[in-house]
């Protein structure tokens, strides 16, 4: 796999969201607003990196039976540390995001590619890699959000740019958008879209249903 | 050394723990002043908000904040004796650290405990804006009990100590959607200009459960409803109707109100 591979395919054809669906908690839960989901992207990437890069340096060094406690241990660390910085340079937007910041530490994503990549990887190919599954999961972050904050509160970042009805406005905003189902619908229909046009995507079926015994058709 | 053997486990986990946690202590350590003083200019932006002194639409920058709170007029108020107490520094007093104490904190009888608090300080920092020397504002701090948290707010009184001129809760951990509407700018707009108190001094203030009527006999009292969100709402009420009662603010408000404030 060239290294021009381990950054591009978790964009789209490895997506992490849409191919493994991972992350979805946090999916739903911040992307009601364009802001929150550009810095849960940047910090859900920054602690990617900073993992992946600690448990690839540290990856032959690791006894396999306490190896996922060290990499619990090292992402806390790197999520306890983002969160700090952000609650000192963005404290309206930490406190906005307040607990989804400190649940990064139970993202499958971060885990996934630590376990996935960065044990079997040396460093550079870990921080592709983690770019690769941080923008990965940002694309689909900000897809959902665009949708959910445009249609849903006729804004973007905060900026009005949908004129709504009881401001004297046209638009009437759909509430619905705003409340944590309407993501699962959205990604639902992303991942539809993105299965259709690259079949292979889609699963083996695990089983056949058995054939019905003949006294019972009809 | 072999990488199964018990031993480099051991090693490999305490390494780990030690630069792990001193990174963690590091960033703590370093950010704690720039964390804190967004924390300050927080306080003073609450505080600043419900003063008047600032024109709709301008938002001063973080120092302006700051300087225009280290220039505002803090006292503390001895609630029980209803007037103002010259001992307490109002800078470093911590009402929240004084309600378990026993000289500084007092049991809430259980009959007006409609914040259902238990027990609260026996002094409260209070914040007064004067205009040409004469009281303009006054601004109390309320807290209560709600759904799931302590909702912390502010209420600011016009120099009639009836008129509130402006509201604001500034902490509270209520449902999101419903109950931390109450941190709505647009909601707590509507309670400038409503009344606490009516001609005869019942306390009347109150937050409906639909929409107030303008002209209603409510109305000049109450703000409307929080969609889905009962508990919370009446939890305002029933803060709002301790803190403005017999054992909050009431004497005080009495008391300034026949004294003035110039006593201090």
């Amino acid at each position: 796999m060239g290294s021009k591979d381990t950054f591009i395919k978790p964009l789209l054809k490895e997506n992490p969201v849409t191919l493994h669906v991972l992350g979805i908690c946090s999916a739903l839960a911040i992307t009601n607003s364009l802001t929150s989901s550009l810095i849960m992207s940047v910090s859900l990437t920054a602690v990617l990196v900073l993992t992946n890069v600690a448990i690839s340096l540290i990856r032959k060094h690791l006894p396999s039976s306490v190896r996922l406690i060290v990499q619990i241990t090292i992402i806390a660390s790197a999520v306890a540390i983002i969160d700090q910085v952000l609650t000192a340079y963005l404290p309206d937007a930490a406190k906005t995001l307040s607990v989804y910041i400190a649940l990064i530490v139970t993202n499958c994503i971060v885990l996934g590619r630590a376990e996935a990549c960065a044990m079997k990887h040396g460093v550079g190919t870990s921080i592709l890699d983690a770019l690769g599954n941080g923008l990965g999961y940002s694309i689909i972050l900000i897809i959902v959000a665009v949708i959910r904050e445009l249609f849903g509160n006729g804004s973007l970042m905060g900026h009005r740019i949908l004129e709504l009805v009881h401001e004297g406005g046209w638009y009437e905003p759909n509430a619905m958008l705003l409340l944590p189902p309407s993501a699962f619908f959205i990604i639902g229909f992303l991942v539809w879209g993105i299965r259709c046009w690259k079949p292979e995507q889609n699963e083996k079926a695990d089983f056949r249903p058995a054939p019905l015994p003949d006294s019972e058709k009809r | 050394m072999n990488n199964d053997s018990p031993v480099k486990a051991f090693l490999v986990i305490l390494l780990t723990a030690l630069v792990c946690s001193s990174l963690v202590s590091a960033a703590v350590v370093v950010l704690r002043p720039i964390q804190l003083n967004n924390q300050m200019v927080d306080r003073s932006r609450n505080i600043i908000n419900l003063t008047g002194l600032i024109e709709k639409g301008v938002t001063p920058s973080d120092e302006e904040m700051l300087e225009l709170y280290r220039g505002m007029d803090v006292r503390i108020v001895n609630i029980d004796e209803a007037e103002f107490d010259n001992e307490l520094d109002p800078l470093s007093f911590d009402p929240r650290r004084a309600v378990n104490s026993p000289e500084l904190g007092v049991n809430i009888p259980a009959d007006q405990d409609r914040a259902s608090l238990g027990r609260r300080s026996r002094y409260a920092p209070v914040y007064i804006v004067l205009r040409d020397e004469e009281l303009d504002r006054i601004i109390l701090p309320v807290h209560g009990t709600g759904m799931w948290s302590t909702i912390y707010g502010y209420v600011a009184l016009e120099s009639d100590l009836n008129t509130i001129a402006a509201a604001t809760f500034y902490e509270q951990n209520e449902t999101p959607g419903l109950g931390d509407q109450i941190m709505r700018p647009e909601w707590q707009e509507q309670w400038a200009g409503r009344l606490i108190y009516d001609e005869v001094g019942d306390m009347r203030f109150a937050v409906n459960h639909g929409k107030v009527e303008p002209g209603s006999s409510t109305w000049l009292y109450e703000v409307d409803a929080l969609t889905g969100a009962t508990v919370t709402a009446d939890a305002v009420t029933g803060m709002m109707q301790y803190w403005f009662g017999p054992h909050g603010y009431r004497d005080f408000l009495d008391h300034l109100r026949e004294h003035g404030s110039g006593e201090h």
